[in-house]
């Protein structure tokens, strides 16, 4: 049985099935992203184990193809499995062995990057001060108990825990959060608004004045959605406080008191908080004379970092990031006029694997083929002769 | 050992492929209250990769400071900042800012405050009775003591404001204290003192924000037709211009504002009108489909109509040659129905 198993992942026809359900899945994907948008077709079709039917929903899923983490860690399997089982050391067989060496770092890198990349935003105003990035793509319920003078503790609970629904209940919070509703995408409209006919889905806070209505998800690149949810909270001890509604859309945390402390509620994009700070001093779009076109636009930022008594000015423009403590900050864009730089902040552990990768494998190529151009030409030098 | 070495891979992947996601953990954590550390920068400063000490702004009027009082990071607006820590985590905030002539009467900052207290407006007799006279070295300031607790406020950080307002010719200074209402009340002797001993003198350069825009006296060009029905109001500092419409005893205030610069982000202006008529506070993605705009002949004005439990406010602004302009109509809201129409021609007509 054991062999037969070893037989089945360590074979060639493995590797050309993954390649070719490799080929499907970016096609499938590709054409997806007309309805879905760049990143949701990400999400179901690269960055999943499965392509499950029905894509969304808490009810019955079925998997109907093979995601793309699937069929990357099946070939980097298989790759490894028949490396070990038909491994031989022969210098005229070592430059296919550091190509395979390179495809193998290249499939692992991709893993890594995927499972443990952050990227993220840092959107800074002229004179903003900032110590954490943002990812505008996922949501975080911020459940902050504010009662300590020196510090805010902060329970941040991501939105695909919210869109599980259910109960939640964390060691850090003397009370149940239960999600009544959640909105993948919504929209807001204040309940005195002529032609809202929906009733609040909350009683507690400002979100008692909103209704809410479901939309579609957005699919454009520059669109995301209004995540939203209807969340009630309920102590250890006693009556449920209430219903709230938390929503981006909503602008300034909610709070209320419970258990002696006082706790403030909002839907937020995702933070990521760093041990430093960055502070925008200037930001210049200098754009082609007499055209709108951008001809180079940079940010010169100070960086302050007490526990390294770092405090320096840098300048971040196009293709000349700033580097500090394993994050890379890119030039991404502005706003309002110019007044606001935005910031692409990137943690990737393993953003060296596909340079790495690309010099072993063509290392390894240059070697084979050299092995064999001499051979090649020894065999002929006595014919020339 | 070939067959154990690939099991040993399948295994690993088997381990790996069953690791919880990292965007469906919960996380906690822990964040200080401090403000951030922060270095204003000249505009000749260039980058440079040396390490330089860290240094933190302390632009202060010229007045003995108290030695309880932290210093704080200098935002826009503010040319000076304290914090003030109390007994049981109570908080006060204490800041100073000018601003220039165009800054707004004694009763309109007043209210203004209140109004972040979630307290009614006042009339100017009341305020009569509420101001207290102070001599300071800047020339007599006028100083008052309000309290109120904003719904969903934190008591150890709001729940009364003592401010003072000292106005000359050359701009309008603001000192205010607020937060919470017992250790506001302990303070005050000291922010009274600190206030007392305040020149009047520019503020020193060297500390000054530079991100303030520059105050300028030359009136900026506007125009537009003002509407039949409406009267033109006593002009106070800070508007611009300011008009009257009244109809079966009810009033409605028509004011026009401009600011260099941006004049702020349209969220935080259009939560301020909103805290001002009882409304919450919104986001930007609530507030964008709420805009309409209306085209005047040289510049779009973004507007936006907002109704509260007793008041209706419709708002228009418009940004242009590094101004921004605000005009609004305030009132009961079947008057600012009825002068709704009036209100969009006179947007329509505006040239800048």
């Amino acid at each position: 049985m054991l062999r037969k198993l070893i037989n089945v992942i360590t074979s060639l026809k493995l590797t050309i099935v993954c390649l070719v359900a490799a080929m499907a899945l970016i096609f499938a994907g590709t054409i997806s992203q007309v309805h879905l948008g760049i990143w949701e077709a990400q999400q179901r079709y690269f960055q999943s184990f499965f392509v499950w039917w029905p894509a969304e929903g808490n009810g019955f899923q079925i998997p109907i193809f093979p995601g793309g983490h699937l069929i990357g860690a099946v070939l980097l399997i298989n790759l490894l499995a028949a490396h070990a089982k038909r491994f031989q050391w022969a210098w005229r067989k070592f430059g296919i062995h550091l190509t395979h060496a390179g495809l193998i770092i290249m499939l692992a890198g991709g893993l890594f990057t995927d499972l443990f990349a952050v990227e993220s935003h840092m959107r800074l105003s002229t004179g903003d001060t900032k110590n954490y990035s943002e990812d505008p793509r996922r949501m975080e319920l911020a459940v902050i108990d504010t009662s300590n003078p020196e510090f805010d503790q902060v329970t941040a609970i991501p939105e695909a825990v919210l869109r599980r629904g259910g109960t939640i209940e964390h060691k850090s919070l003397p009370f149940r959060i239960v999600v009544r509703h959640y909105y993948q995408n919504s929209r807001l409209h204040m309940m005195n608004e002529s032609g809202v006919t929906l009733k609040s889905v909350a009683n507690q806070g400002p979100g008692a004045q909103v209704v809410v209505e479901p939309a579609p998800r957005a699919t454009g690149v520059n669109e995301r959605d209004l995540v939203t949810a209807a969340v009630e909270i309920i102590p250890a001890k006693g009556a449920s406080l209430g219903t709230w509604l938390a929503s981006d859309a909503l602008g300034a945390p909610q709070t209320f008191s419970t258990d002696g402390r006082t706790w403030q509620l909002v839907m937020r994009p995702a933070r990521y908080y760093k041990p430093y700070s960055v502070t925008l001093q200037k930001f210049t779009h200098e754009r082609y004379v007499g055209t709108d076109i951008p001809k180079n636009f940079a940010s010169t930022v100070t960086l302050i970092d007490p526990e390294r008594s770092v405090n320096r000015n840098v300048l971040v423009y196009m293709n000349h990031p700033l580097r500090y403590r394993g994050e890379t900050y890119y030039q991404a864009g502005f706003e309002k006029d110019d007044r606001t730089s935005i910031l692409q902040v990137v943690r990737n552990p393993s953003f060296i694997a596909p340079y790495v990768a690309c010099i072993v494998v063509a290392a390894g190529l240059l070697m084979q083929f050299g092995y064999h151009l001499v051979g090649f030409s020894r065999r002929r030098r006595p014919v020339m002769a | 050992m070939r067959a154990a070495a690939v099991s040993l891979i399948i295994t690993t992947a088997i381990v790996l492929g069953a690791c919880e996601r990292k965007d469906e953990q919960i996380k906690v954590y822990r964040i200080a209250k401090a403000p951030l550390e922060s270095t204003p920068a000249p505009e000749a400063l260039m980058p440079t990769n040396a390490s330089s000490p860290s240094a933190l702004s302390t632009a202060a009027p010229t007045a003995l400071v108290p030695p309880n009082w932290e210093a704080q990071p200098l935002s826009q607006m503010r040319q000076a900042s304290f914090l003030v820590h109390g007994e049981n985590g109570a908080v006060a905030d204490i800041s100073f800012v000018v601003l220039g002539p165009a800054a707004g009467n004694l009763l309109d900052n007043v209210n203004r405050w209140l109004g972040q207290l979630v307290q009614a407006p006042i009339t100017e007799e009341k305020l009569k009775g509420m101001i207290q006279p102070l001599p300071t070295a800047r020339g007599e300031v006028a100083v008052v003591d309000l309290s109120g607790q904003p719904e969903n406020g934190d008591a150890t950080k709001d729940g009364r404001i003592v401010g003072a307002i000292a106005a000359d010719a050359n701009g309008t200074a603001f000192f205010k204290m607020r937060g919470n209402t017992t250790l506001v009340g302990a303070e005050k002797e000291n922010f009274l003192k600190w206030i007392a001993a305040s020149r009047a003198s520019a503020p020193d350069s060297s500390t000054a924000n530079t991100n303030v825009p520059p105050v300028t006296s030359d009136k900026p060009e506007i125009k537009w037709e003002v509407p039949a029905g409406w009267s033109p109001a006593p002009a106070s500092a800070m508007r611009y211009a300011s008009f009257a419409a009244e109809k079966n005893g009810e009033k409605a205030d028509i004011s026009v504002v401009t600011f260099p610069g941006e004049g702020g982000g349209d969220v935080e202006n259009v939560n301020r009108w909103r805290q001002q008529i009882g409304l919450p506070a919104i986001g930007a993605e609530l507030l964008k489909p709420m805009i309409t705009s209306v085209q005047a002949a040289d510049v779009r004005i973004d507007t936006i109509d907002m109704s509260g439990p007793s008041a209706r406010v419709l708002a228009g602004w418009a940004r242009q040659g590094g101004r921004a302009w605000f005009f609004k109509l305030t009132g009961p809201p079947n008057l600012v129905e009825k002068e709704k129409p009036k209100f969009v021609a006179f947007l329509q007509s505006i040239r800048l």
